[in-house]
């Protein structure tokens, strides 16, 4: 590097700190002080009120303050620019898809020794799934606060209204496709559907799932490996759907419509999801419902959906900050938050308990979470997965929609999505 | 004893005045516009120290056939542009000239013109998103009635764009109230002469009217051009977010994606900077066609 060149990023740095320095003072200046971010609609937000409530009453030396973002995507930018100002709380919910964007830039304190020395918290207490999706570079990054995977939500009126038996464990893709196709209807003779049998975002991580339940992976180190025949027919099957079989709502039914709002509205059979829509459900839906596991091919399979509480390496406020980490992942704070019906508890005495399974509170079911642990499946920790998924989505997207033809879209993907497998090394 | 303080040159007393805006536009506009310079030749990711570049963000955006979306969202702002400008500064012309003259309730009228610039962006495009709804939306209601086809408008990549381009040709109410009062300068004596001259109300339009509007609607067109490139931002990210398959990927929505959202600030930079010389550029061919009309006009 010239000299000049050096000059230059060095006057670059000492700008972008004088623009840094003008931000306001991180919330952690005092070390008793410990801020903590975290999203979710009005009752989780309850449910962190009284858990930092408690949390005082027991440490009244610690002072929390709860930052709350009410939407994910707002949460997930706040998030990123907080780390970029260099002000970022002091423990925040990331998720195990963003973990290594942050982790490979050391942005967040490994909390694996902090475990290792924890007498509250046992790594073996935790689901081993939950907890390895957070281990990165050797080490436990974050402490896993949840282990939900991508389940089948289902109407039961709209069930009983067609006669059709509730799905079960072990059904099959033919069994699904042709449950769909029974309970999508045109009720009024007007040529136009008004019951869809599925609902379903075209989205990379939700095809996903049907790609290992078909034998196949979605990527090595290296890049994507949606070119196999494996993968392909996967696509083409979750595609179908939609082109071929009308099973889901079309492009201009979905812009005009939600598939989650249809299915919230009761205008849907089924609506595939994680945890994240049961407390939306059980304020909003009026009618009965319920979840199973997704249907099985070849193999049986499921996709991981986590968040973890993470210490952000430039907190001031460690020790205190992992204090309240350590009681948010004990059982009394996670089982707070699991009556939220947000979260499945990735602490397994929790996940077990009437918190969770308690069968009188929808979804009656939540055992089925529980039994897809064995098999789930976690999306790659690469530091640019965020783009890579966009990327994917986008190329799913056009083929769902019937705009290109599925091979096109996915070699596409893999080309795309190339360079963000090398970016960071 | 009162002290008499010695009264300030007056320019000085304005220039005092303006200096907390100067400070507030140096600080706020200026020098974060620098940086985004610097930022251009640079890796920076907002997480670690950034790193000399050169002119590779350039490369990258311009180059890299794995990256295709500067080059989409050029394209797309290109044609924003090239349809909303000449459009608006037509309909705010059309409209001015039709809403000049003083008649029973013409300041309801103007005022009807106006309202629609002053809609916060955000409710603006949640109305157009309602409106352009292809199931629900009162457009295609009433196409449907009517027995006629009901494109799916923003969720269709053909006229996904050209919604954008509709929204924007109802705020118009700047363009107009400049257009107006260019037109209210125009000394009646003119038209006068004009009249006894026996000149028809094309004749007026074409050689009297528009030559004289000329300066206004040169400002318009200047304004409209480094606009219409910014301001498709919150609708775009509101209404499509850029969907579907990039068809209403524009420029400032890239940038944001890139800068913001995937914290590329380099790339992010670099692009700006090219948007900014496009702008220019766009501008200075303006220009030098205005200059080509006039020495044609001079002879």
């Amino acid at each position: 590097m010239s000299i000049f060149r050096k000059i230059y990023a060095w006057h670059l740095t000492l700008l972008v700190l004088l623009l840094t320095a003008c931000q306001p003072t991180p919330p952690t200046a005092t070390s008793d002080k410990v801020s903590f971010m975290v999203f979710g609609d009005p009752a989780e937000l309850k449910a962190y009120q009284t858990l930092v409530k408690v949390f005082i009453t027991q440490h009244p030396e610690i002072e929390i303050e709860l930052i709350h973002i009410p939407g994910q995507s707002d949460y997930r930018q706040r998030l990123a620019a907080d780390f970029a100002a260099g002000t970022p709380a002091d423990v925040v919910l990331i998720n195990y898809r963003r973990l290594a964007g942050f982790a490979i830039k050391h942005a967040l304190e490994p909390l694996g020794p902090y475990l290792d020395q924890s007498a509250a918290l046992n790594a073996t207490d935790f689901y081993t799934p939950a907890l390895d999706a957070f281990y990165w570079q050797g080490q436990h990054v974050c402490i896993p606060q949840n282990i939900s995977s991508l389940v089948v939500y289902y109407n039961q009126d709209l069930f009983e209204a067609a006669g059709m038996a509730y799905p079960q464990t072990g059904w099959t893709w033919d069994d699904f496709l042709a449950t769909a196709q029974a309970l999508t209807k045109d009720t009024d003779g007007d040529g136009a559907t008004d019951q869809y049998g599925l609902g379903v975002e075209p989205e990379f991580i939700r095809v996903a799932p049907f790609i290992w339940q078909n034998g196949g992976d979605l990527a090595t180190p290296l890049g994507l490996t949606l070119g196999t025949p494996e993968a392909l027919a996967a696509v083409q099957w979750f595609v179908n759907w939609q082109v071929t079989h009308h099973i889901v709502p079309g492009r201009a039914e979905e812009e005009s419509e939600s598939s989650e709002s249809r299915f919230q509205n009761g205008r849907t059979a089924m609506y595939l999801n994680s945890r994240r829509i049961v407390p939306t459900l059980r304020e909003a839906a009026t009618f009965e419902w319920d979840v199973a596991p997704l249907p099985q091919n070849v193999a049986r399979a499921t996709l991981l959906h986590a968040d973890a509480y993470c210490l952000a390496a430039v907190s001031k406020a460690k020790d205190a900050a992992w204090t309240f980490i350590e009681f948010a992942n004990s059982a009394d704070g996670q089982t707070l938050i699991a009556k939220t019906g947000r979260t499945v508890p990735s602490l397994k005495a929790v996940a077990e308990s009437p918190a969770f399974l308690d069968p009188t509170v929808k979804p009656a079911h939540s055992q089925v979470f529980l039994d897809e642990i064995p098999y789930i499946f976690r999306l790659p920790l690469v530091p640019g997965w965020v783009d890579i998924e966009e990327i994917t989505s986008a190329e799913l997207q056009r083929a769902f929609y019937g705009d290109a033809p599925v091979a096109e879209a996915m070699v596409s993907a893999v080309t795309r999505a190339a360079p963000y497998f090398t970016e960071n090394d | 004893m009162i002290k008499r303080v010695r009264a300030l040159p007056y320019r000085t007393e304005l220039g005092l005045m303006l200096v907390p805006y100067l400070l507030g536009v140096a600080g706020l506009i200026g020098l974060p516009a620098l940086l985004s310079v610097g930022m251009a030749f640079v890796f920076y990711d907002a997480l670690s120290p950034p790193t000399w570049a050169g002119l590779a963000n350039f490369r990258e955006i311009l180059t890299d056939p794995t990256d295709p979306l500067f080059k989409i969202a050029l394209a797309n702002s290109l044609y924003f542009v090239a349809l909303a400008v000449p459009l608006r500064t037509l309909g705010a012309l059309g409209l001015a000239l039709w809403l000049n003259r003083q008649r029973r309730g013409v300041g309801l009228y103007r005022a009807a013109v106006y309202l629609p610039t002053v809609i916060p962006d955000v409710a603006y495009a949640l109305i157009w998103l309602w409106i352009f709804n292809p199931l629900y939306g009162p457009v295609n209601l009433t196409l449907n009635a009517l027995n006629l086809p009901t494109p799916g408008w923003l969720a269709d990549g053909d006229t996904a764009k050209l919604v954008f381009v509709i929204m924007a040709l109802f705020q118009i109410g700047e363009g107009f109230v400049v257009l107006l009062a260019g037109l209210q300068n125009i000394p009646p004596e003119y038209y006068a002469s004009a009249a006894v001259d026996g000149a028809n109300r094309w004749q007026i339009l074409r050689h009297l009217t528009l030559p004289l509007l000329a300066p206004w609607l040169l400002l318009l067109t200047v304004r409209d051009v480094i606009l219409s490139f910014q301001t498709t931002f919150t609708a775009n990210f509101i209404m499509t977010g850029g969907g579907p398959y990039y068809a209403t990927l524009f420029l400032p929505m890239e940038i944001y994606n890139e800068a913001f959202d995937a914290f590329r600030f380099g790339p992010g930079a670099a692009m700006m900077l090219l948007m900014f010389a496009l702008t220019a550029a766009l501008i200075g061919v303006m220009f030098s066609f205005l200059n080509d009309w006039r020495e044609a006009d001079e002879h």
